[in-house]
């Protein structure tokens, strides 16, 4: 069977999530699908499984053209995806789920597709159990699940959206050996990823994707510099750090492990010291949220050690973290940051001095109105904080930040920021670092870090796989890291 | 949850309350009227039957009254749970406990030579009780994880069954196994009331005085503001340095400990004894009555004294107008349903509203 | 034009005509006199309140000038928050000059509105407040001397059962439900050792209490399921001492499934209507004549406060116009044990038989009753314990 796409625009107001893609696949071919965050993998996938409807482009399959509705017409055609997490019925059982969407419920057809499903399994070298119920299967196993489910439907192109996310690695063995197994049957399977080596592994070609344009095609075996430099934007190299002389270790943390996100933390190993700009880099969801979050207190680790100014933090609550001067913004800020219903004198009379019985609401207006003056944030002090966009949002829990602390960890800071009020938020936290506070920050975008940090850490799976000095590094190295190669 | 998003009222949300009530009334309204045709009763002799039942004279203003204040009471504990996002439906469990610890008190004052004295007790024998109960509530809500709805109406059946077994065991009147309560306490043990009124100035002033005590912590108190910040998002508030589980055990014995006395009123100043039915299922009905008020302190008493009129005036409907006694459930039946009707259509509208600001804030 | 006009006063005269009619029997109603009625539990239950709603009906029939207002289910559980003071002043508010209260349960609440509304006379069905003189001048205690219907109730039974097994399904425990219970069993133990010559030891009369006058669903034990419970565990009769019918529809549905059961309610002249092949007969107030003399009393202004306790009128106990308590033969009851009943009920009106006569002692072996010595009113109505032979509880545990 052959796929081709042409054109494919899909625009969310004005972002182009897709901005013109063309896009052919054949017949017992393992296509990758590769980009950083954001580059439109997913949307374009989405587009090709029914999933979400197409701004404008053509899909032809076969030669015919088509237009999918639901998911459900783009399966008909023959195209399925496996979504990042699996969309099963955690209570059912393996073979109920795999019975969904096949049955026609009128008479007790079980007995059928339970001969169906054991040796579509074993084929595939699948190792299920068609009573257990699908909340004691690991993700790897639900995904399997989920692959015989399509196939057994009449899926002829699969598409697999990072499924070596959170996978043990004999799982992934088995995945692949599965997929290769697939292609040689003459079935397509595309393949969404941010990993270099598993592109190398699998893929026979590969089309690589940045902001929602297509920025090259290669067949295997593939050039891995030239991948990364149609993967990432050439970065500026206008390094304007500041350059503070690092003190003494503020945070160290030895051997912490913590679980959480999509990937945990492992064996963390860290110092920073005071004055020091840490900027944490890694494709979203590699452990930097994680590190923040044991780094403040926030969530507790499994094991390891967290230390404050030499002081043991294990077991101490989030405020302990605070009282010993580590502060933590979040990037969510209506979910994590800030209270949606309250407004903005609300928030300042919740930061004010916790020991008063009553509230002190004119204390807490005049506070108000001053940050509001200061931090420029365009509302009133009765305004409810979910009405303020997301850079006013940004400014208004940057001036809840204490006067001087000593430890300042900030989730991606500028996310969803325009230029001028990004630049205007890092002006503002070098006001912290003259002043000897410490920032670590994680951000999505390499050339920020770049731009700001003394130093910086880069996140994969769950691992810190690169400390370096600024100075001493490039993006491409970078890029290079935050894809896995080392 | 939409119910700790309500800031303060100002002219424009009193319209839209009033609004909105007026709409629930006509729901109401439309839908008795429809029932009592279909049972044969004139609608409009029913109505004026039940104004003149519960508003007619003094005294039935009185009898009136006496339910508003246990509703009130309630009302006002709920507004606390409700702020922090919690659904204390353990609130009528609550209600009863208080109703026992305050007869366990005046059972003791019983050949005291200072009644007075246990009078007063009950009452913070039965705050005590109802806090401790809405408590238990709360530790299982925070550290078993058990939701507060299924935990509280576990807990009202565990209230139920022990007075149950208490007014049919250890508090049996003399030889004698009914379900019909305890023996009546001595008149010196009933709560002060003006005898040509029926009414007990003590208990409208606890009533009066627990809705500004609500009003001022809600507003100025710190804890108010705590409660309110939870309730609207509970994961930020740990970044302010909060802790949301003692706020809620906070919030719970606030409700139970105002729930609790209102059964001591029920028993000191009602029904003078403990009864299976001492909850009146006041405790429900003060659910509504929050909601209804869209969690509004100030519009708590009011309607709390609308759903008093409708339980005292209804009972004019049997005895005036012979219709079947169980026809006057129909209307608060009703109500409940209005009311869950129109607050679904608030949250609807609200959602809209909140999507057409959005993609106007982004354009 | 002409016409039109015509039709116009014509329409005028006639609502004239109306409102006049109207004003008058306004004005006729003005000078009735009003009596309210607190019923414990719906008006037709085919029990105990539906006798006392009929005999109001029979007052308003038989005295000129009266008119009931009534209210039912007047009970916590029905009408959670309402109490007694308040629905009297609701009634005195209507105009009701007397108040009738149907139930055990008003006891505390009448006497409350008594004392708060001295010019309104009360008559609480039941009470004693008039012995132990709780009450005020305006109050009156009236009872049927119900002793004698359950007699014959038990009476009846003992004379039907094969199983040798009677269950009663007693309502809630205090003197009155206890000497109903052992009037019962007095008029079992009778036809059983003196008519049918056995032994009494093969008689079982089982008392199961519920808790309440009737079924309130979490509170009480389901009067369904305790009759039920009887009739599975070879009791073959069962005799109601509550106010409502389940042991005769219990028993209805177990004579359908094929069961040989019999069923005594309790209460209403018309309880067994409809249970004719399960029914042996029930004994009933007719609360009408007592209503009629006190209402006269107190329209008449001759009203005192009283404590009556009214029997049966052995002339035709079943005479609507004279006798308070009645008995009425069911369709069930055998012809031999008919004629023994006739002699029975013959020889308690004669005063042959008084089966309140010692030696009888209480359920834990205490004296009662000496030998040769008849228990008086207050001994009867005072009772302790049940009667030895009896099974059950004799108070709350």
């Amino acid at each position: 069977m052959r796929v081709e796409l042409e054109n494919i625009h899909k625009h969310y107001g004005s972002v182009r999530a897709n901005d013109g893609v063309d896009l052919s696949v054949q017949g017992g071919e393992i296509h990758g699908i590769l980009g950083e965050n954001g580059a439109g993998k997913s949307t374009l996938m989405k587009v090709l499984s029914g999933y979400i409807r197409k701004t404008a482009g053509t899909i032809t399959v076969d030669g015919r053209q088509v237009e999918f509705r639901s998911p459900g017409k783009a399966s008909e055609c023959g195209i399925g995806m496996l979504y990042q997490d699996p969309l099963d019925f955690l209570n059912l059982s393996v073979l109920d789920n795999f019975m969904l969407g096949q049955v026609s419920g009128l008479k007790n057809e079980r007995e059928y597709y339970r001969r169906k499903l054991l040796p579509l399994s074993t084929h595939f070298n699948f190792n299920l159990d068609p009573n257990s119920p699908v909340s004691r299967l690991t993700i790897g196993e639900r995904q399997q699940l989920e692959i015989l489910r399509l196939l057994s439907i009449g899926i002829k192109v699969l598409i697999l959206d990072e499924p070596t996310t959170g996978i043990s690695e004999i799982q992934k063995q088995t995945l692949f050996a599965a997929l290769k197994q697939l292609a040689r049957e003459g079935k397509s399977v595309l393949l969404i990823s941010h990993k270099l080596e598993d592109t190398q592994v699998l893929c026979n070609r590969v089309t690589v994707l940045r902001r929602g344009k297509v920025t090259g095609h290669m067949e295997a075996p593939f050039d891995t510099r030239q991948l990364l430099d149609q993967m990432f934007d050439q970065l500026p190299t206008p390094p304007s750090r500041l350059k503070a002389s690092p003190g003494d270790t503020i945070l160290s943390m030895s051997d912490v492990v913590s679980t959480g996100g999509r990937t945990g933390l492992q064996k963390c190993n860290i110092l920073v010291r005071k004055g020091e700009v840490v900027g944490l880099a890694g494709l979203e969801g590699s452990g930097q949220g994680v590190f923040l979050r044991v780094a403040s207190g926030m969530s507790r680790p499994k094991s390891g050690i967290v230390e404050v100014d030499g002081r043991s933090m294990i077991g101490k609550s989030h405020r302990e973290f605070k009282d010993a001067g580590v502060t933590f913004v979040p990037t969510s800020r209506l979910e994590e940051g800030l209270v949606p219903g309250l407004d903005i004198t609300e928030h300042f009379a919740l930061n004010a001095r916790k020991t008063r019985f009553f509230v002190r609401w004119s204390n807490a207006l005049s506070a108000a109105k001053e940050k509001i003056e200061m931090f420029r944030i365009s509302g009133r002090p009765r305004s409810p904080v979910q009405s303020l966009s997301g850079g006013n949002q940004q400014r208004l829990l940057l001036s809840f930040l204490p006067e001087a602390p000593r430890l300042l960890l900030l989730e991606n800071p500028t996310r969803g920021l325009d230029v001028e009020s990004a630049h205007w938020v890092w002006r503002h936290l070098q006001t912290y670092t003259a002043r000897n506070t410490s920032i670590v920050f994680s951000s999505a975008e390499l050339d920020e870090i770049v731009m700001v940090a003394d130093r910086i850490l880069v996140f994969f799976d769950g691992k810190i796989v690169k400390d370096v000095r600024a100075e001493d590094t490039d993006s491409r190295e970078l890029g290079r890291a935050i894809a896995g190669e080392i | 949850m939409t119910m700790a998003q309500i800031t303060s009222p100002g002219p424009a949300q009193l319209l839209k309350f009033v609004r909105e009530f007026g709409l629930t009334l006509t729901v109401v309204v439309l839908f008795t009227t429809l029932v009592l045709l279909i049972a044969g009763a004139p609608p409009l002799d029913a109505y004026f039957y039940i104004l003149k039942g519960s508003l007619g004279s003094w005294v039935k203003i009185s009898h009136v009254l006496k339910t508003w204040v246990p509703l009130t009471l309630c009302g006002a504990g709920l507004l606390y749970t409700f702020r922090i996002g919690l659904w204390n439906i353990g609130i009528e469990g609550q209600v009863m406990m208080g109703a026992v610890f305050a007869t366990l008190t005046l059972r003791l004052g019983l050949n005291s030579q200072w009644p007075m004295w246990f009078l007063g007790l009950s009452f913070a024998a039965a705050a005590l009780g109802g806090g401790l109960w809405a408590l238990i509530a709360g530790f299982l809500k925070t550290k078993g994880g058990v939701n507060e709805i299924f935990a509280g109406l576990g807990m009202n059946f565990v209230a139920q069954g022990l007075i149950l077994w208490l007014i049919f065991g250890p508090w049996k009147r003399p030889g004698v196994a009914s379900m019909s309560g305890t023996e009546i306490f001595p008149q010196s043990l009933w709560l002060p009331y003006i005898s040509s009124l029926r009414l007990s100035p003590a208990a409208i002033a606890l009533a009066v005085t627990a809705v500004l005590i609500t009003a001022v912590m809600l507003r100025y108190s710190r804890i108010g503001l705590c409660l309110k910040a939870i309730g609207g998002n509970s994961q930020a508030c740990v970044l302010y340095g909060l802790t949301p589980t003692h706020f809620m055990l906070l919030a719970m014995m606030f409700a139970g400990g105002f729930a609790g006395i209102a059964g001591c009123l029920q028993v000191s100043g009602v029904y003078h004894r403990l009864l299976p039915a001492i909850s009146s299922n006041y405790g429900y009905l003060a659910l509504l009555v929050v909601m209804l008020s869209n969690y509004n302190v100030w519009v708590v008493p009011f309607v709390a004294f609308f759903f008093a009129c409708l339980n005292v005036g209804s009972i004019q409907l049997p005895m005036m107008l012979q219709l079947d006694s169980s026809l006057a459930g129909v209307i608060q039946g009703a109500l409940v349903l209005a009311t869950l009707a129109v607050s679904a259509w608030r949250g609807r509208r609200a959602k809209i509203f909140e999507a057409q600001t959005q993609e106007a804030v982004a354009k | 034009m002409q016409k039109n006009l015509k039709q116009a006063l014509i329409a005028i005269c006639v609502a004239a005509c109306i409102v006049a009619f109207a004003t008058g029997v306004a004005s006729a109603a003005k000078e009735q006199f009003k009596f309210g009625l607190l019923l414990v539990g719906p008006y037709n239950d085919h029990g105990w309140s539906q006798a006392h709603y009929e005999a109001g009906h029979y007052v308003e029939k038989n005295v000129s000038g009266t008119q009931m207002i009534y209210i039912d289910k007047v009970n916590p559980a029905d009408r959670p928050g309402v109490t007694i003071p308040q629905l009297v002043d609701d009634l005195v508010e209507k105009g009701a000059k007397l108040i009738i209260a149907n139930s055990d349960d008003m006891k505390d609440g009448t006497r409350e509105a008594a004392a708060m509304h001295p010019d309104v006379k009360f008559l609480h069905i039941s009470g004693d407040d008039v012995l132990t003189g709780k009450s005020g001048k305006n109050l009156t205690n009236l009872m049927g001397r119900m002793e004698y219907g359950k007699m014959m109730a038990g009476f009846a039974a003992a004379m039907t059962t094969k199983t040798g097994k009677i269950g009663y399904l007693g309502p809630l425990v205090n003197e009155e439900t206890r000497r109903l219970a052992a009037s019962c069993y007095l008029g079992a133990r009778y036809a059983w050792e003196k008519v049918l010559k056995k032994d009494v030891k093969d008689l079982k009369f089982q008392v199961t209490w519920i808790g309440f006058w009737f079924n309130i669903p979490g509170v009480t034990a389901d009067p369904t399921q305790v009759a039920q419970n009887f009739y599975d565990t070879g009791y073959d009769v069962v005799i109601s001492g509550i106010d409502t019918t389940e042991a005769v529809v219990v028993a209805g549905q177990k004579r359908n499934e094929g069961k040989k059961v019999w069923a005594v309610p309790y209460d209403y002249v018309g309880a067994c209507d409809g249970a004719s092949a399960v029914c042996l007969g029930v004994p009933y107030f007719n609360w009408g004549p007592s209503y009629t003399e006190l209402i006269k009393e107190a329209m008449g202004g001759s009203w005192s406060p009283k404590w009556l306790w009214y029997g049966p009128d052995w002339k035709n106990i079943n005479d609507p116009d004279t006798s308070t308590i009645g008995f009425v033969y069911g369709a069930a009851l055998g012809d031999d044990a008919k004629s023994a009943l006739n002699t029975f009920i013959a020889d308690l009106g004669t005063g042959k038989l008084n089966l309140f006569k010692g030696p009888l002692s209480y359920q834990d072996g205490t004296e009662f009753l000496k030998t040769g010595v008849s228990a008086t009113d207050k001994q009867i109505w005072y009772m302790e314990q049940l009667l030895k032979g009896m099974d059950g509880q004799s108070s709350a545990k």
